[in-house]
């Protein structure tokens, strides 16, 4: 897993991609400050995490096109395969690349943290509350996108089903109003997941939400494992497809 | 080392490999042979676990790959069609990826490094990225990350596509040197160096083993004709019909290339069938009439002819069809 962990980091930062993700992160981040912080005197971090959350939706599905399709589009995925190792080390170790170098960028902008910090009344409780919330949106949306990259072999569809994911999460929220039944309501109320960041972003840590993005972020590593593993196993149809001939 | 048992690998309805069973000694260098899409990279996907078998085992060093997969991976280097690489990596740190996958301990990294690398010819572009290496140093590349750990199993899958001559000539004797120590399983659809390379030939077709042996005995087996030649002194426009009369045999020919320096021996080319030996009553019916044999010699045929039978046969079958 720490092969696959260290190749992945060293590839993000050979390639565009980890500049990319890294760049649109803190430019975006740092005009928010720069406007509604710096301009609009304003000192809580709301208003920096509300324009990355809404971005994020684009900006995460860059971060992962790249990890499972280009492995099966340049056949390297052999190679992985063919090595004594797991496959579920083989989607951890590309999974904690990801979150490595996002954790990495997060932590750039506690710059503009610190000065609000400084500057401001706003408590601590409510920054940290912000960043850990963000910190576990962000595991959460890198597992799901890693999931949508393990779909395909084209890194612009995964990147498209990445988005289509993360946009539906999102409007679910939306859409749980004009739901009748309560039953359902609540079904679809738990996929909405930009509900439960709210409480983070209060300054509450509640174990609730916590265990919630992290189920977020296990199911989809899981389900990614389970379609990788079973891209490696037979199908039972073949075999009785061919006993009916 | 490598036994696999009654292979077979469907794609939905689609065959891809059918019943395949043999097994390759330590040491030994076993070659795939067949025409394009017989199923020799789907036999190789499968014994190295990146396929699953739809039915039959594969055991490597006695463990099952399909049951246990890491035990059996260990002892297994892959060179798959086209070379896994990553292009933006350069070629050490690419190695040093490979060593940290296959598990070969950190302090010795940098020597086993060092010593494939001079094997395989690759140390003068060690610092330079992947991606603008010509083709040739790609495939040596790829064949050096499967040498990593050194494993008793090699399985390399067309591993001389690509390389200029002089490079092919080195990757084959590198892979000769190397089954000295390591079991090989290659493919190639080039007959010449399967024939040069390895100890036992396997002739896939259509998914199916149409035959395994060495090179020798295939050419000697297979065929259903055999060939000789024969110097004899006199004029060909009587010899020929006198030859063509004897039981048993197919054709006979001038042998054009040897024809030129001494115009009264003529040499024959003559195909008999496998079950009769025309040279007896050839011997005395020449000698007979007055026209001596000089010299008599046995031509083997070779595994491009009996490639190009098993073909031609599939050929005749799909237009009777």
């Amino acid at each position: 897993m720490l092969a696959i962990f260290k190749k992945e980091v060293a590839v993000y930062f050979l390639t565009p991609f980890g500049y990319v993700f890294m760049g649109l992160f803190l430019l975006l981040s740092g005009i928010v400050f720069s406007i509604y912080n710096l301009w609009g005197a304003r000192g809580d971090i709301y208003g920096m995490f509300g324009v990355l959350n809404f971005v994020s939706i684009v900006i995460f599905p860059v971060l992962t096109m790249k990890l499972l399709a280009e492995e099966k589009r340049m056949a390297t995925d052999q190679l992985l395969f063919s090595s004594p190792v797991t496959i579920t080390s083989i989607i951890l170790g590309k999974y904690f690349a990801a979150l490595f170098v996002y954790l990495v960028t997060l932590c750039a902008t506690g710059v503009y943290a610190a000065f609000i910090m400084i500057f401001s009344k706003t408590s601590l409780g409510a920054i940290i509350g912000s960043y850990v919330g963000f910190a576990l949106l962000g595991a959460a949306y890198i597992a799901i996108c890693l999931f949508a990259s393990s779909l395909t072999d084209s890194q612009v569809t995964s990147a498209i089903i990445g988005f289509g994911f993360l946009f539906g999460f999102m409007i679910v929220g939306l859409l749980t109003n004009a739901i009748p039944f309560l039953f359902l309501k609540r079904v679809v109320s738990w996929f909405a997941i930009l509900s439960k960041y709210e409480e983070f972003a209060n300054g509450l840590l509640k174990i609730g939400p916590l265990v919630y993005y992290l189920s977020f972020a296990v199911g989809f590593v899981f389900l990614t494992i389970i379609v990788v593993k079973g891209r490696l196993r037979e199908k039972g149809g073949a075999k009785h497809e061919k006993d009916r001939h | 080392m490598v036994e696999v048992i009654n292979l077979t690998k469907m794609y939905g309805n689609k065959v891809g490999v059918k019943n395949v069973s043999f097994t390759a000694q330590k040491g030994e260098i076993i070659g795939f042979l067949g025409p394009n899409g017989a199923g020799k990279t789907t036999t190789m996907n499968v014994i190295t676990g990146c396929k699953p078998a739809t039915e039959g085992r594969v055991l490597i060093a006695g463990y099952d790959i399909a049951e246990k997969p890491l035990e059996a991976k260990k002892p297994l280097g892959y060179l798959p069609e086209i070379p896994p690489i990553y292009p933006e990596l350069k070629v050490k740190s690419y190695l040093k990826f490979i060593c940290g996958l296959k598990g070969v301990g950190r302090e010795k990294r940098e020597s086993h490094i060092g010593e494939i690398m001079e094997l395989v010819k690759i140390m003068d572009v060690k610092d330079r990225v992947i991606k603008n290496l010509s083709k040739g140093y790609r495939q040596r590349v790829g064949l050096a990350q499967a040498l990593i750990s050194k494993p008793d199993v090699l399985v390399l899958d067309e591993p001389t596509v690509g390389l200029d001559p002089k490079q092919i000539h080195e990757m084959r004797s590198l892979i000769k040197s190397l089954g000295k120590e390591h079991t090989i399983i290659l493919s190639s659809h080039i007959l010449a160096e399967v024939s040069m390379v390895c100890d036992r030939v396997i002739i896939i077709k259509k998914g199916e083993i149409a035959a395994i042996d060495t090179p020798e005995n295939l050419s000697k087996n297979m065929a259903s004709a055999e060939c000789f030649t024969a110097k004899i002194k006199g004029p060909a426009e009587k010899i020929l019909p006198l030859i063509k009369e004897i039981d048993g045999v197919l054709s006979v020919k001038l042998d054009k290339d040897k024809n030129d320096s001494k115009p009264e021996y003529l040499s024959y080319i003559i195909e008999n069938k496998k079950s009769i030996d025309v040279r007896t009553p050839l011997f005395f019916k020449l000698a007979g009439l007055g026209y001596p044999i000089y010299e008599m010699k046995s031509v083997p045929i070779n595994l491009e002819d009996i490639f190009l039978q098993l073909t031609a046969e599939e050929k005749e079958r799909a237009e009777v069809n």
